[in-house]
This record gives structure tokens, sequence and C-alpha cells, in this order.
């Protein structure tokens, strides 16, 4: 070792002669900016180090911090979507309230247009287990239900009751293939009977295939089946062509029986029929007196016989006023 | 800078180098040499021959630098000989930062120790071969060190550079002569 220092010192001390004078000279060399070289040089010589330096921190900062971030992001990650998803079932609570709200504004409505009709108002709570088409409402005996009132929604009309319970009754549907309705063509007025298929389309039967019946015509309900009251939009044509011995025309129900969440039930038909039937007859008679050269005027329909008013007494679905039970 | 007397006066440098003599000098003599070239180098241009050309051209230090690095053939002592007269020269100069001559003669006295040490540089032809040479040598050191450490341009070779080094290959060949005086006598 010592004799390999030895012969290399020439070359070391060579060396350090040449570096020792580089640096006398940068220590006296100034830079046309004013800077001293040997500073120039240090800057240069340790900037790097202290780049990489403060790259090294930065970067174990940058993935400590990274990684910390990564956990937090990942907490609240978690927290988030547990906040997304009762978000979004609180949404769809909200959704449905409206559409709740929406429907029963519709029935309100429908009660306020017929103020005089004793109207219950009635919440499905549940379908049919069995073949039937048939479903359950939250009203039953001590509502003042009884078997064959007719069950409708502002859009046209639903079905009947057919059994009644202390608090719960059951509705058959008019597309059940027992259930139907007196139908009325509301262009030609001619009458006939809308019979269930099973399915979700309504039969008119007993028209003449001399009749113009034509696709997209609404039907009504003729109030001869003294469940539904007359002119009750009960579907409208899809299908009609002739048949044996009377036409085949098939309907589709006015009301949207597969979205029944709440309903209307008809607590008299009687008294809704002579209310009708009233109104009608002073319309026409106001017609009639107003307008004599008139004498297309439409006349009340048939088999509405008027009876004598009760007196008016204002009906409540919850709390239903019967005055003349059937 | 008195050489030791106990160094022996020969240095095998391997089987098939020559053996050359390693020549020593009477304590002071190479100090005073150096310093009475670095007083003439200085004095001669300003004063004696003020405005001439040949006091311009001279490079005495350079010289002396060169001679006892081919003499003494000892790297060591040449590198720390040609750094001291550089950097005095420096000094003196008073346009030059400290260092400028320096670094160039600090080669200039290691590379002649070096060839001193392998090569027979007695013959005067050699001499001034060596001397011109070393000269640009020097001055190409001399040059890049301006360009790197100062941003000075100065021209590598040039008329005025190739006359200098003509004038010191032929100051080299008195001075030598005359610095061999100064060697002890071996016997």
């Amino acid at each position: 070792m010592f004799e390999i220092a030895t012969r290399r010192r020439p070359y070391v001390l060579l060396a350090f002669a040449l570096v020792f004078q580089i640096l006398l000279l940068a220590v006296q060399v100034k830079r046309p900016d004013g800077a001293r070289l040997i500073r120039v040089w240090a800057v240069e010589l340790l900037t790097p180090a202290e780049r990489a330096g403060s790259w090294a921190l930065d970067s174990m900062s940058g993935a400590w911090t990274g990684y910390i971030g990564l956990f937090r992001a990942n907490r609240e990650n978690q927290r988030l979507r547990a906040q997304v998803g009762e978000l979004a079932l609180r949404n769809s609570k909200l959704e449905s309230s409206a559409a709740e709200a929406q429907r029963l504004a519709a029935l309100l409505q429908f009660r306020d247009a017929h103020p005089d009709a004793p109207l219950l108002a009635a919440r499905v709570i549940g379908g049919d287990a069995g073949a039937a088409r048939a479903f359950y409402l939250d009203r039953g005996e001590r509502d003042g239900v009884q078997p064959n009132m007719g069950v409708i929604t502002p859009q046209g009309a639903v079905g009947k009751v057919l059994e009644v319970y202390s608090t719960t009754s059951q509705v058959l549907l008019l597309t059940d293939k027992n259930g139907g309705a007196g139908a009325l063509l509301a262009n030609s007025r001619t009458q006939g009977a809308a019979k269930g298929t099973g399915g979700p389309m309504l039969e008119l039967d007993y028209v003449s295939n001399e009749q113009d019946v034509a696709v997209g015509e609404n039907v009504l309900t003729s109030g001869m089946d003294h469940i539904f009251p007359k002119d009750l939009p009960l579907g409208t044509v899809t299908e009609s062509r002739p048949g044996n011995p009377f036409k085949q025309i098939q309907l589709r129900p006015a009301a949207r029986l597969d979205q029944l969440e709440e309903v209307l039930i008809l607590l008299s038909r009687r008294q809704w029929e002579w209310e009708q039937s009233a109104a009608d007859a002073a319309t026409a008679n106001a017609a009639t007196r107003s307008a004599a050269s008139n004498p297309a005027g439409r006349s009340p329909a048939p088999g509405v016989k008027p009876k004598e008013p009760p007196p008016a007494q204002p009906a409540t679905p919850g709390k239903p006023v019967q005055k003349d039970r059937p | 800078m008195a050489e030791n007397a106990s160094a022996p006066p020969l240095l095998i440098r391997g089987v098939s180098e020559p053996r050359l003599e390693v020549h020593k000098f009477h304590t002071g003599a190479v100090v005073g040499a150096s310093f009475l070239a670095l007083v003439l180098q200085a004095f001669v241009p300003a004063h004696v021959w003020k405005g001439s050309i040949v006091g311009d051209l001279m490079e005495l230090p350079l010289l002396v630098t060169l001679y006892f690095g081919l003499s003494r053939r000892n790297p060591s002592r040449g590198l720390l000989l040609g750094m001291v007269i550089g950097m005095a020269q420096d000094g003196l100069s008073g346009a030059n930062p400290i260092g400028l001559f320096g670094i160039a003669k600090t080669l200039v006295g290691y590379l002649a120790s070096t060839i001193g040490a392998r090569l027979d540089v007695e013959h005067p032809v050699s001499r001034m071969v060596l001397a011109f040479a070393f000269f640009h040598l020097h001055h190409l050191v001399y040059v890049v060190t301006r360009r790197w450490l100062l941003a000075q341009m100065a021209p590598l070779m040039s008329v005025r550079v190739l006359v200098a080094s003509l004038v010191a290959a032929l100051l080299a060949w008195p001075l030598f002569a005359l610095l061999d005086k100064l060697r002890k006598d071996e016997n």
C-alpha cells in the first residue's frame, strides 16, 4: 500500500496542484454578472445534490402523503358510497312520495269535480294470489263498502267490489274473465258489453257488424250494469273487425290496471246515478231552451230514470256519507 | 529546493529504459535562478526593451522550469517548481489572476521531469526542440485555461506565438548551458 502510494505520489501531487490552482483561479475570477466563479461552481456542484435530495425527500413525502391520501380517499370513498346509497334510497322514497302525491292530487281533483258523488278513497294493499285478476283494498265493511260497488280511478273504470271484509275488500278487475261493464261507444252512442278476457285487454260485445267502429274511438260506461255511472271512461278501441254474429272489438282499458295504487270506491251507485242523471237532464233542458233550433241536441241517455233528489250532502272520501245504500 | 544529498544518482525505470543521470544543484541555485528569471521577465520588457517585441516574446520562467524539470528528472519536484514559478509570474504580471501561468507551468514541470527521466536531454538540439515544443504546450494550456475559466478568447496559433516559440528555442541553448554551470560536480 505504501509502495503504491509512493509510486503514485506524482500523480496525486499533480492533481492536487492543478485542483488547487483551478480553485484559486475560481476564487479570483468573476463572471460578467459579478458572481465569483467559485460560487457558481459551488452552486452548480451542490445544486444537483440538493435537487436529488429534494427530489428524494419530495418523493418520500409524496409517497407517504399519497399513501395517507389513498387511505383517506378509500375511507372517504366508502363513506361516500354509503352516502350515495342513502341518498339513492331517499331519492327513491321522494320520487315515490311525489308520484303518490301526484296520484292523490288526481284523485282529489276527480273528487272535487264530482262534489256530490259519494266516493271513498282506498289504497291497494295487495294482489290476488289466485288466478283471478283481483286485488285487495284497505277499506271494508266498516267504511261502508259493500259488494258490487264500482271501483274507479280518475282515468276510468277499474272493476267492482267482489268480497267485503271488516277492514278490507276484494276488487275484481274489469279484465278478469268474470269481469265486465256496460259499455257505450262515445261517438255513435251505441251500447254493448265490455267483457274481460283474462288478459290485459277487454272485448266489446254485442255491437252489430253494420256499426262503424274506428280504432282509437273512446268507449264509456253505459250505466246499464248498475255498478258504474254513465259516461265514465272505460277504454279505447284498439282493434275492430267483423265477426259472427257481432263485431269483434278489442279495447284497451282507460285505467292503468297494472299500476293501481290508489282508487276510488263508488259508495252509492244509485245516488250517483241520480245526480248524474239530474245533471244530464238539467244540461239537456238548458240546451233545449236556449237552442230550440238545434233538434239534434243530445238527449239524456236511455235507461236513465230520474229519481227524487235527496238533500245535498258533501261526500268525504275518508268518511263517506251514505244516503241511500242499495 | 536544495537537493537531498542522500538521493541515488541514478534512477532505473525498467529493464529496457536507459540509465539516465539525475543532476543535483547547489543549495539556493534553483531558487536563485527561478527568482532571477522572474525578475528579468518582469523587468526587461518593461524597462530595458520597452516596446520591443523581443521583451514581449521572452519566456524565461518557462525555460527555467523546463530546464530544472529535465535536469532533476523528479516529477513531484518538477511540478511543484513549475507551480511556484507560474504563480509568482501571475502575481508579478498583475493582469492575470493567480494560477493561470501556474497551471500551465505545473504541467510543463511535471511533463519535463517525466520526459527527462526517459530521454537524454543534454544535447543542445534536443533542448531547443524541447523548448519549442514545451512553449506550444505551455501556450495551449494557457489559452485553454483562459477560455475555460476566464471566458477570454486568445489565439491558439499565430505568427507572434510561432516567433515567440522560436525565440524560446533559441534562448534555451545559451540559457541551459549557463544553468548547467549551477550543477554540483558529481565527482
